[in-house]
């Protein structure tokens, strides 16, 4: 029982960075980025390049493979939903499209077989019999650090609130002098560092694929819907139900089945609360 | 001298026109008032001077164009807007829907906070409180609260009265004569309340159906059988 409620608090707050990235540019573009997943697997190999195959420092990998994210974020920004002014289903479309454009990427430069992330902290730590690895533990504190940080940023700073301002009322904003556009395009940028940094810690849990960036794009997708689009709060909390949830799954029922029941609740939520558990229009 | 200037403005949404034609001036120090009944076009006039609309025509301020510029470049240049729906943002405090119209203006938040709380007590009592929560008198003060954020020389304000109680609307009334006399700020304001903008405006414009109809001073403006009839109710 510890094991699970220390899997399921590692597990939830790796959860929560992945899908606050999803959240940020949905609240405060209205954009559904379906090509989020794929700043995962661009951040995880990046990682896995410059750490592993470069032999560089692992702390300059997460960091390269940040700041790869937040280029991808800003290019993506300025290429493809710019200049589709709000065309949800153009944009949806595209983003997906793009997504499976970089996974072949990614098979043309590494091949399609899976790749262990070496830990990022080698060892295990044992607590009353429940095994931690230190590369989870890590994983799970650095992303509440910088959920923390996210947090601190959206709050207290005037570009945090000028994002708040953007996502609940675009009018008002403008007319407070604040450039909708520019703040797009640092929440694209922040989004997509958050995403591949996300991408490192969730490629040491599991393994590097091409196709890993399907499962975080449905668990961003699940938190956010059912935390309620566009709030913070709610994905952080959210992020761990689903988290509790996938890992008594695998505990209680059967490994096979943690993902059904992140469904099943997503469908739950949408029919009968449809705004999510949270939602309402702020970040 | 003229702080703003209107010239031949004419405002669509989409294929449909709102305004035609519209010219006007205002000098620096002044207050201006805008009447018309709903859907005149006095919201969009003031939209098409933050730049919100799509527009023909020129706008100056100080003399330098202000056309095609984005609502951030108006804001920095010196107008502030209070528009008729307050668009505050709902669940954020009175204190930071302030600061959010400090986002030009980072230099001068402890001034400006220190005149906004001069001119509305309630909002420093009430700083921490959602706007979402609040009645509408006090969303109209944040409003305008938000726009003297932004250091303004011009303040832009819609339609300031709607909805709110009689003793709102007068001390709205003070507020706005109070930011000319003591803080210099010219002052142009909409209102189908036409007797409220006539207590407070030297100048007013009458606005039908996106054309200006009569120009005048408050005096000349009630002396006209036909406007006093339809706008004044005598």
């Amino acid at each position: 029982m510890l094991q699970v409620l220390i899997q399921g608090l590692l597990l939830s707050g790796l959860y929560a960075l992945i899908a606050v990235g999803f959240t940020l540019v949905f609240s405060v573009g209205r954009v559904l980025n379906l090509a989020y997943g794929a700043y995962l697997l661009i951040g995880g190999y990046a990682y896995f390049y410059f750490a592993q195959s470069l032999g560089l420092p692992k702390f300059a990998g997460v960091l390269l493979a940040g700041i790869l994210g937040c280029v991808i974020g800003l290019v993506k920004y300025r290429l493809i939903v710019k200049p589709l002014k709000g065309d949800q289903v153009a944009i949806e479309i595209a983003t997906l499209i793009l997504a499976v454009v970089l996974q072949s990427a990614v098979i043309l430069v590494f091949g399609d077989s899976s790749k262990i992330l070496l830990p990022i902290i080698p060892g295990v730590e044992r607590v009353a019999g429940a095994a931690i690895p230190y590369s989870n533990l890590f994983a799970a504190v650095a992303s509440w650090v910088i959920l923390l940080a996210l947090w601190w940023f959206v709050k207290t700073t005037h570009t945090g609130r000028a994002m708040q301002a953007v996502s609940m009322d675009a009018k008002g904003a403008a007319i407070s002098g604040v450039d909708a556009d520019r703040i797009n395009m640092i929440t694209w940028a922040i989004s997509g560092t958050l995403g591949a940094v996300a991408g490192v810690f969730f490629a040491s849990y599991t393994q590097l694929y091409p196709g890993m960036w399907v499962a975080p794009l449905i668990i961003a997708v699940a938190v956010v819907i059912v935390g309620g689009i566009g709030s913070i709060i709610g994905t952080l909390i959210v992020a761990h139900i689903v988290g509790f949830l996938e890992v008594m799954t695998s505990a209680f029922i059967a490994p096979e089945l943690r993902g059904v029941f992140t469904m099943i609740l997503i469908i739950g939520i949408l029919v009968l609360r449809p705004k999510g558990l949270f939602g309402r229009e702020e970040i | 001298m003229a702080l703003l200037e209107i010239d031949q403005l004419s405002a669509f949404y989409g294929k449909a026109q709102a305004l035609y034609d519209v010219s006007l001036q205002v000098e620096e120090g002044s207050i201006i008032g805008v009447i018309g009944a709903n859907g005149a076009g006095k919201s969009t006039l003031l939209d098409s001077v933050m730049g919100l609309t799509k527009t023909q025509g020129d706008i100056r301020l100080e003399s330098a164009s202000i056309s095609g510029c984005k609502p951030g470049e108006i804001v920095r240049r010196g107008v502030g807007y209070a528009p008729e729906r307050f668009n505050l943002f709902p669940y954020m405090s009175v204190r930071d829907n302030l600061l959010v119209g400090a986002y030009t203006a980072r230099d001068d938040i402890a001034r400006n906070l220190d005149m906004i709380h001069t001119l509305f007590p309630r909002l420093e009592e009430r700083e921490g409180q959602e706007t979402s929560t609040q009645s509408g008198g006090e969303r109209q003060m944040v409003s305008l609260g938000r726009a003297l954020m932004t250091s303004p020389r011009l303040l832009l304000v819609d339609e300031p009265t709607i909805g709110l109680a009689p003793k709102v609307c007068l001390e709205i009334a003070d507020v706005l004569r109070r930011l000319q006399a003591e803080f210099g700020l010219t002052v142009v304001i909409t209102e189908q309340n036409a007797n409220f903008a006539l207590t407070l405006a030297e100048q007013v414009h009458v606005l039908e159906t996106g054309r200006i109809v009569a120009s005048g001073t408050p005096a000349e403006l009630t002396d006209d059988p036909r406007l006093a009839e339809a706008y004044f109710g005598h």
